[in-house]
């Protein structure tokens, strides 16, 4: 043990610390960095981050960018809504326990998921992107126009959707914090797990190499359209978290905007690494909710109501200054950081989507 | 490189998994001669006062009322051709660049909104009249749109996507992060909802008549413009020399920058071009319906939608995919079912969707789309 | 071994950096001996009411500067806040401004920031009809808080959610229309009429109210139309409104993005239509005036109100009002020079009746707002308030009963015109019996057309030149 502390490089060790401090902060949670802090922005970051980390396995391990995964968080959460709320405001309310709730809306999302993935997997780089963007689209409008599932006004009253252990979320945010910890957890490792499956290994082989893989006789959309069930399954956990935190959904949660806000959640955080779901959405949220106090904020043309131009030039700042994202940059730094070799290369360790051309060329 | 089928054998049978694949062509086939046979003969119109049934729609069938099918039929090629304006420069930025312009919606509203300002000038801070908006009033300010559109565009290019060519998902990130600055820039600038007059000649009392169809002139003028840009766009890339270079690029970037050929200063030509359409649609759009915060992803929305559908990149798929979405939101608006009060005509936007995905099952890169 | 050395010292600092962190954030959180009253203000900044978010913060300013000795940081921005102000000795503190888009979702993200981060103890807002919805699901959720609606105009907030702590000193957006059936029925002689309304849940209310009011009087709507937001071309909507010859005129109830594209394709489908005896509406119909091509040709037409007269309104306690408002903004961003216009701004005027009601609660508990907010909610519940434009009172679901007005509209060169036509008088949510916590909420099919006698049916009072008659 001692020679491998010896051999850590003084990046390895920042992570090291970085992670570890950041571990032992979330698993504080309120103790640490008070109430509002936790239950309201790291709550957010846990269930942004869980969706993002869907966005990023199918980018970084399938090719794919997918503008779905808000879509699926939504129905994930509209599900629950339907089927467990009662009373007498909006959907279904078709008063199930939680448990089937949850169970549905993990079924159906994950299902429709699998019937994306179907129809999209037979493309790939940009054109995948504009069809999961359709999909997330028509998901809004359908939502919109069907009454009976739900309007424009949404559903509220998810907060008392929790399964009995946990309780209503309003009453108790701990509970839903350490949920959306446990979660986050969970999902990472799950991840990381598949990965390293067989079908993970084919996964990537068919990112890199869909014809040839083809040839080695792996059948490519099923690999795809697996991914896609998978990465909908992450996102229906998202959208439960999601449900419960703020006891209401309607279309306008899973609008263009939204869709955009995931996509800069990954991107900032890294498209390449899952890791980088979870910081991407800290930053994201953080500067949401701070940003318009920001006094430079004023000065630059900006007033503070004009908040997302800020978050757009930040975002455009990262993806010029690296296509990884924070932790792109972190790499790029750690080069020239002693005990390390030469700077590694700007460019991500992923093929370019749609580029992928190059390696089936 | 997309995934392409395997080379099919010479001989084959007919398994369950071809049945299965035919099976979206069939349905659609199927969706559509169905949908035919309703609208002309099937449907009759809903009643004043009572409920109607699954057979009433607001006009009923063709066959009974032709006037308002013809109408129908020129509402959606008029669309089109406003839709076939905006999304033909979205489609040939990326036929060239391989780059998805998503700040698109905003060039078209920021020069919709440029060209609303100007008008407002020219005619006086908007006299209210009818009959003083002269011809070059909504010209001058469409084509001075245009160009300051296309410079905005050109702007853009030079700045961040020059550099970063070739990396694709980067640059539609890029493209995301100006559409979010220029959209929230905008708002500040047009709080309010906006709206450009036509020039009298065709303005809003202005009605052609078409075979005893009464037809808004207004709308004509835009299908006009559209098929005068869709033949001139044809033929600069047919006949010109940059023309060439652009559909050579489209097929072999690399082959033709290996040639000797300026490629930077075609791609920035195309860029140029693509933008100034956005904001000569934007100038027709803003005089079609009207100018607000949000506009800008509708049109965006819609540019992706016509060019899925149609293929990206290719002109005539811009056309088609232009057309069918049309089409489709135009008619399903009109004759899906109006049975009681509650339903079904709201449900429209739907069937654009069930259009992209049936199309996209069937032919994975749109119409005319081919592999890159 | 360096290696090491370092790492530990990275480790300490970041442990130190984070142990300093966690004390800041522990001591900024420590209560001063004073108690002050925290208050919270939503508004939308970005999406379709953007350009209103300096309208509804200078409204409830200006009630705190007006009622509570307040003074406004800078008489140009109200988003700088203010200084000052006081009841019964308990300072007010605005802990923030709450930037929405419109959204529910959004709606919500910014309540919990007000309420749970900035420690708001009351919340006034939010702006629309969808986000209410929302908060007052919150508020249901947060009974030891207290929140005043800011403008919002959805019926279900007050007649479905209905929370104990959830107020609203305005009409809904039905109320908004009331009298307006009647005044076509009676004054253009229009028996059938069709309707065309957004397909969202203001839409819905919005109508509502029309079909309510038109149809108590014997009026007859004849086909009901819904284009979806965000509509690009209109024309297959509109064409299913029936033609000309067969109604008397047509309810115009499409906002957002569509006002004017609807109108054009309305104009294109059926030539002449569009004309001031034809087409009728609400409150969207007002921002017409400002387009050319669409105004000249519906001016002169009625459309119901938003709550306040309009610019030709002349009662001495509206002019001493407008006086009092000028004295407190010059101008407001993105709305200019501070009016006539911008006090009868319906956004303002709502904001402000809530700042100015809240105040008028905590005067009557004497500032405490501790232990319990129950008796200032109590004390909210029978607030009257005597406007310049009439009295504002609660009813049992703490939704204001409020006089209303109807317009007419007219183009003029660069700006919107308004002049007042009736004031109706004591307009309650219910419509005489028509919505009800257990009927259905309006939608797309809701109300049913029916005859019933209204309770302000022929007490409307005409307004002349600026006077009511």
């Amino acid at each position: 043990m001692r020679r491998r502390i010896e051999e850590l490089t003084v990046a390895q060790g920042v992570e090291t610390v970085v992670v570890a401090a950041a571990l032992i902060v979330a698993a504080l949670g309120a103790h640490a960095v008070g109430d509002s802090f936790a239950h309201n922005l790291l709550t957010s970051v846990f269930w942004y981050g869980i969706a993002a980390s869907s966005l990023i396995f199918l980018s970084a391990y399938g090719g794919m960018v997918s503008l779905a995964q808000v879509a699926f968080y939504g129905i994930s959460a509209f599900v629950i809504g339907n089927a467990v709320t009662t009373g007498s405001v909006k959907g279904l309310h078709l008063g199930y326990d939680p448990w089937v709730g949850i169970v549905l809306a993990i079924v159906i999302t994950t299902a429709l998921g699998l019937l994306l993935g179907a129809v999209a997997s037979r493309s790939a780089g940009i054109y995948f992107l504009m069809i999961t963007l359709a999909f997330g689209v028509l998901a809004n409008t359908f939502f919109g126009s069907v009454t009976l599932l739900s309007g424009f006004s949404g559903i509220s009253g998810l907060e008392a959707t929790t399964p009995s252990v946990l309780g209503n979320s309003v009453a108790h945010p701990d509970r839903l914090y350490y949920v959306g910890l446990v979660a986050s957890l969970l999902v990472y490792f799950l991840i990381r797990y598949l990965i390293r499956t067989p079908f993970g290994i084919a996964l990537q082989g068919i990112r890199d190499d869909p014809v040839r893989m083809a040839s080695l006789g792996y059948n490519v959309p099923l690999h795809r359209t697996l991914a896609m069930g998978f990465g909908a399954f992450v996102a229906s956990i998202a959208g439960l978290i999601y449900g419960w935190q703020f006891g209401h959904v309607d279309p306008g949660s899973i609008n263009l905007e939204q869709v955009i806000f995931l996509l800069i959640i990954a991107v900032t955080g890294s498209l390449f690494k899952i890791e980088g779901a979870w910081l991407g959405a800290l930053v994201f949220v953080v500067l949401q909710d701070y940003a318009r106090n920001i006094p430079l904020v004023h000065y630059v043309g900006i007033s503070d109501q004009r908040f997302d131009t800020l978050i757009g030039v930040i975002f455009l700042v990262i993806v010029l200054l690296n296509p990884g994202g924070l932790l792109g940059i972190w790499d790029w730094i750690k080069g020239f950081l002693p005990g390390s070799g030469s700077p590694s290369p700007v460019e991500p360790p992923v093929a370019q989507t749609g580029s992928a051309g190059g390696a089936g060329a | 490189m997309v995934p392409t089928a395997l080379p099919r054998p010479a001989v084959r049978r007919l398994s369950a998994y071809d049945v299965l694949r035919r099976l979206p062509l069939v349905l659609t086939l199927l969706g559509l001669l169905v949908a035919g046979i309703y609208i002309l003969f099937v449907t009759t119109p809903l009643p004043l006062s009572g409920n109607g049934s699954w057979r009433t729609t607001t006009f009923g069938s063709a066959i009974d009322d032709p006037v308002d099918f013809a109408k129908t039929f020129l509402d959606a090629i008029t669309f089109a051709g406003l839709l076939f304006v905006v999304a033909s420069g979205f489609t040939l930025i990326f036929g060239l660049m391989r780059a998805v312009n998503m700040a698109h919606g905003s060039l078209f509203l920021l020069g919709g909104y440029i060209a609303f300002d100007l008008q407002q000038y020219f005619t006086n801070a908007g006299g209210f009249g009818l009959e003083q908006v002269d011809a070059w009033e909504w010209f001058v300010p469409a084509i001075v749109a245009a160009v300051a559109v296309a410079g905005v565009g050109l702007l853009m290019q030079q700045l961040f996507l020059r550099w970063t060519q070739g990396q694709e998902l980067r640059q539609a990130l890029i493209t995301i992060a100006v559409s979010i600055i220029l959209a929230d820039q905008m708002i500040q600038h047009w709080p309010l909802q906006d709206s450009l007059a036509w020039p009298s000649f065709i303005g809003p009392n202005n009605f052609a008549h078409i075979g005893g169809v009464e037809y808004a002139w207004s709308r004509l003028f835009i299908l006009g413009v559209a098929i005068v840009i869709g033949i001139a766009l044809y033929l600069w890339l047919q006949r010109t020399r940059t023309g060439m270079v652009i559909r050579a690029g489209v097929d072999d970037r690399n082959m033709v920058s290996a040639l000797g050929v300026n490629i930077q200063r075609t791609f920035a030509i195309a860029f140029v071009v693509g933008s100034a359409l956005a904001g000569f649609g934007g100038a027709m759009g803003g005089a079609f319906s009207s100018l607000a915060p949000g506009v800008d992803g509708q049109w965006l929305l819609n540019s992706l939608v016509v060019v899925i559908i149609g293929g990206m990149g290719s002109l005539g798929g811009a056309a088609a995919g232009a057309f069918l979405y049309a089409f489709v939101f135009t008619f399903s608006a009109a004759y899906l079912p109006t049975s009681g009060l509650d339903c079904c005509t709201e449900y429209s936007p739907i069937f654009t969707f069930v259009l992209l995905i049936a199309v996209l099952a069937l032919r994975p890169l749109g119409l005319f789309g081919r592999p890159a | 071994m360096s290696h090491r050395v370092r790492l530990g010292l990275l480790i300490a600092v970041v442990m130190a950096v984070l142990a300093a962190a966690t004390v800041a954030m522990a001591s900024s959180s420590g209560n001063s001996a004073a108690s002050p009253i925290k208050i919270g203000i939503l508004s939308d900044c970005q999406g379709a009411f953007g350009a209103q978010y300096d309208a509804d913060l200078g409204g409830a300013i200006a009630a705190f500067v007006q009622y509570a000795g307040a003074k406004a940081k800078d008489a140009t921005d109200p988003s700088k806040g203010m200084t000052g102000g006081a009841v019964a000795g308990h300072p007010l503190q605005i802990v923030g401004f709450g930037c929405s888009n419109d959204n529910a979702q959004r709606a919500i993200n910014e309540t919990k920031r007000l309420v749970e981060q900035l420690g708001a103890d009351i919340l006034i807002g939010p702006l629309s009809g969808d986000e209410a919805v929302a908060v007052a699901h919150y508020a249901q959720q947060h009974p030891k808080k207290t929140f005043i609606n800011g403008t919002a105009g959805s019926q279900d907030p007050t007649l479905q959610i209905a929370p104990k702590n959830f107020f609203r000193y305005n009409g809904d957006g039905a109320q908004w229309n009331a009298g307006i059936g009647d005044l076509l029925y009676h004054k253009l002689h229009w028996r059938k009429a069709a309707i065309i309304m957004d397909d969202y849940s203001f839409g819905w209310t919005s109508a509502a109210g029309i079909i309510a009011d038109f149809c108590a009087v014997g009026g007859q709507i004849v086909k009901r139309v819904f284009p979806p937001l965000n509509t690009t071309d209109y024309s297959s909507y509109v064409r299913q409104l029936p033609a000309p010859n067969k109604v008397d005129g047509y309810f115009w109830v499409v906002g957002g993005t569509g006002t004017v594209a609807s109108l054009k394709a309305m104009q294109q489908a059926y030539p002449g239509s569009v004309s001031k005896t034809k087409i009728s509406g609400n409150l969207f119909l007002e921002v017409t005036g400002n387009f050319q091509q669409v105004a000249p040709l519906i001016s002169g037409a009625y459309t119901g109100g938003f709550g306040t007269p309009g610019t030709d309104y002349k009662a001495p306690a509206a002019l001493a009002y407008v006086a009092q408002q000028e004295k407190i903004w010059k101008s407001l961003p993105q709305l200019g020079a501070m009016n006539t216009a911008n006090a009868y701004n319906g956004f303002y005027f709502n904001y402000y009746k809530a700042a100015w009601a809240l105040v008028k609660g905590l005067t009557a508990v004497k500032g405490s707002i501790t232990p319990s907010q129950v008796p200032l909610q109590q004390a909210l519940g029978k607030v009257v308030l005597n406007t310049p434009f009439g009295t504002v009172k609660l009813d049992k679901n703490r939704q204001a009963i409020e006089g209303e007005w109807s317009y007419q509209v007219f183009a003029q060169p660069g700006k919107t015109q308004v002049s007042t036509v009736q004031y109706i008088p004591n307009v309650d949510q219910s419509f005489g019996g028509t919505f009800k916590h257990t009927s259905p909420p309006p939608g797309r099919t809701q109300p049913p057309c029916t005859k019933r006698s209204l309770p302000w049916v022929g007490k409307e009072k005409p307004v002349v030149n600026g006077v009511i008659k």
